[in-house]
């Protein structure tokens, strides 16, 4: 393109669309971005990490700890503590995990659980 | 075509606009399969050079030349790379579907406040939903695709702004031209 | 250009994105997370295991109903009304800031009170409904037993008062989280996080920008807000959803008013947040406490007689109040209900 570009001045209905076409993609950005779901679950085992899995899937994972099997459940985005040996059944009342930085801890039988994906929203948790 | 029963050769009329137009859809695949051939950051993002060969005819011409050019362009050029009735042409399809769709409501939009640079944003931004649509429940019916959409749609918004720019310009020398 | 951001990213030290090397570990009867950013994972694991060990041995020496522990042997010459003993420098050391604290908080924070702690079941490894004993519980709380009962001198204590039975339930991470702090400093670690059992305490940054964390809702799995924890800071929570038991409908948690006897009501969880000092660890632990055992209408003043600018309160119906300064730094990821700020 040798000839000189003409800067005429822009329409007002196109800086209109582009106005909102800039609305609609910052709105995807912060929507979509800021809770997206989280992608797999961490389960940890003591000092150790005992496994990590998608949450894309079904699918019950035992984990033998100090005071028995733990019973882990994933389910197509979710996962949760499905049964533990531990008395207290902190573990299992936590519920379903669905969004990333979420966790739950079966202290009795050190095992915990941990949604990662992406970025957390913070490095770590005070309770 | 005509049909006769006399043995005359069969001249299809034709006239000096259909050679245009010939022209600007055979413009329209070469830029597609260049496009096609050239490595793109991201699988599925490209400027969408043959879409400003779809708005010229859509300003020069009318809606149905367009509708014409465009769809010419996805079969011939998924016949040319060999990827008719792909995953490819499928997408290729959808989006040039979709995005006739809101050419043929928004080539209404007074001409005095939108030039092509509005259409081609529009455009853009429903080729790309209708390609995102056909990933999503076709080909990839994966929840990730969330992180993707914002990405593209903004590379939509982007092209579309650049492909109008260059629609209105290549308009402005074409229109110069025929004045004078 | 490209200069100036080759700088910028050399000035910015060892501690860009990653790495980061996180250790997770059990002890203290509790889950202590520490990660260290920017330095080589050997030295990171070989300083976090060596913070770790020294973790599991303060866990054994002071160890609350553990027979053998350096503190029990303590208790049991207090209940029997023994001439003084010989006890360690650390443990003289944190008695007297116990007792420091305790006056400071008249009283409500009392580590004396194992007795009662115990009589609640919650000198265990694990939490289940005990019968609760109301006729032990008043004797307890009449024989009023308090850190001022203990006589500490040159590295020795006696106590005026058999009743007293010392429990550093509410102060050993703290403790801990101060001393992991001079470990650190001392290895040269420059950036690092440390968490025992939600308690935690920030040692520089995370790359560019400061430490954040996120903050437990007392009754859903996930955070409730988020904050950032600058150099030096230390925030600790005391709730009724970690170490508690359900009775007929009624929650009975650790936290025991020493005036009552009884576990505190009323109250789902305090967080602290305690600027750089000495003692930030200590304070992000104790101070809760008082605050989580006070009457509505005190809370404000408690909190500032505990030297506590930054506090946030859930109550039993799930609404909050919350400091002026804590509420310029907290930022909700679940708005509550309701919000009180003082």
């Amino acid at each position: 393109m040798k000839s000189s570009l003409k800067m005429t001045k822009p329409l007002f209905g196109d800086v209109l669309v582009l106005f909102l076409g800039l609305i609609f993609v910052g709105v995807l950005f912060s929507t979509l971005w800021n809770h997206a779901p989280a992608a797999k679950v961490q389960i940890r085992l003591g000092d150790k990490i005992y496994a990590t899995y998608s949450l894309d899937q079904n699918r019950t994972v035992e984990v033998k700890g100090p005071i028995g099997i733990t019973r882990i459940l994933i389910d197509h985005g979710k996962a949760r503590f499905a049964s533990s040996p531990c008395p207290n059944q902190y573990c299992v009342h936590q519920g379903w995990l669905s969004h990333m930085g979420q966790a739950a801890i079966c202290l009795p039988n050190q095992i915990s659980l941990e949604l990662l994906g992406g970025e957390k929203p913070f490095d770590s948790l005070n309770y | 075509m005509m049909d006769s029963k006399e043995n005359k050769s069969i001249k299809i009329q034709t006239t000096v606009d259909d050679h245009r137009i010939a022209k600007l859809a055979a413009l329209a695949i070469s830029l597609h399969l260049v496009e096609a051939v050239l490595p793109s950051p991201l699988p599925g993002v490209k400027p969408g050079l043959a879409n400003i060969v779809t708005l010229f005819v859509l300003y020069r011409f009318d809606f149905a030349t367009a509708a014409w050019v465009s769809l010419l362009r996805v079969f011939a050029s998924s016949l040319l790379l060999g990827s008719f009735l792909s995953p490819a042409f499928a997408l290729s399809l959808s989006g040039a579907i979709f995005s006739l769709g809101v050419l043929f409501v928004g080539q209404y939009l007074p001409r005095k406040f939108f030039s092509a640079v509005s259409l081609s944003i529009l455009a853009a931004f429903a080729h790309m939903a209708g390609q995102l649509l056909v990933v999503r429940f076709w080909l990839i019916p994966h929840a990730g695709i969330a992180y993707l959409i914002p990405i593209f749609m903004g590379a939509a918004l982007v092209f579309g702004v650049v492909n109008g720019l260059l629609t209105n310009y290549l308009l402005s020398m074409n229109s110069a031209k025929q004045a004078g | 250009m490209r200069f100036l951001a080759l700088l910028m990213v050399m000035l910015m030290g060892a501690c860009a994105k990653p790495p980061l090397v996180q250790t997770q570990s059990y002890v203290f009867g509790t889950l202590v997370d520490i990660t260290i950013c920017g330095e080589t994972e050997e030295k990171a694991h070989a300083v976090s295991n060596q913070i770790l060990q020294d973790f599991q041995r303060l866990h054994n020496q002071y160890h609350a109903w553990q027979e053998s522990s350096e503190l029990s042997k303590l208790n049991q010459s207090f209940a029997l009304g023994k001439s003084p003993i010989s006890i360690g420098p650390e443990l003289s050391d944190m008695l007297i800031q116990a007792q420091v604290l305790s006056k400071q908080s008249q009283g409500l924070f009392n580590p004396a009170i194992g007795g009662l702690i115990a009589a609640w079941g919650f000198q265990r490894d694990e939490f289940t409904p005990v019968e609760i004993q109301d006729v032990l519980i008043q004797e307890l709380v009449k024989a009023n037993p308090e850190m001022s009962d203990i006589e500490i001198k040159n590295n020795s204590a006696y106590s005026t008062n058999p009743s007293v039975k010392i429990d550093l339930g509410g102060y050993a991470k703290g403790y801990a989280l101060d001393m992991a702090v001079a470990e650190l400093h001392k290895q040269g670690i420059k950036n690092a996080l440390i968490n025992i059992g939600g308690n935690i305490i920030a040692v520089g940054q995370h790359g560019v920008k400061p430490w954040r964390v996120g903050i437990q809702h007392p009754r859903q799995p996930g955070p409730m807000a988020t904050l950032d924890l600058p150099d030096g800071w230390a925030i600790g929570t005391s709730g009724d959803y970690q170490r508690y038991f359900e009775q007929n409908g009624k929650r009975y948690c650790h936290i025991i008013d020493p005036r009552t006897g009884y576990p505190a009501q009323g109250v789902q969880a305090v967080t602290v947040l305690i600027p750089p000092g000495p003692n930030a660890g200590v304070l992000s632990d104790v101070a809760s406490k008082p605050i989580f055992l006070s009457a509505p209408e005190m809370r404000q003043s408690v909190a500032k007689s505990m030297g506590v600018d930054h506090y946030l309160l859930v109550d039993a119906q799930g609404e909050v109040t919350l400091s002026v300064a804590m509420n310029s730094r907290i930022h909700w990821l679940i708005e509550p209900k309701s919000l009180i700020i003082q």
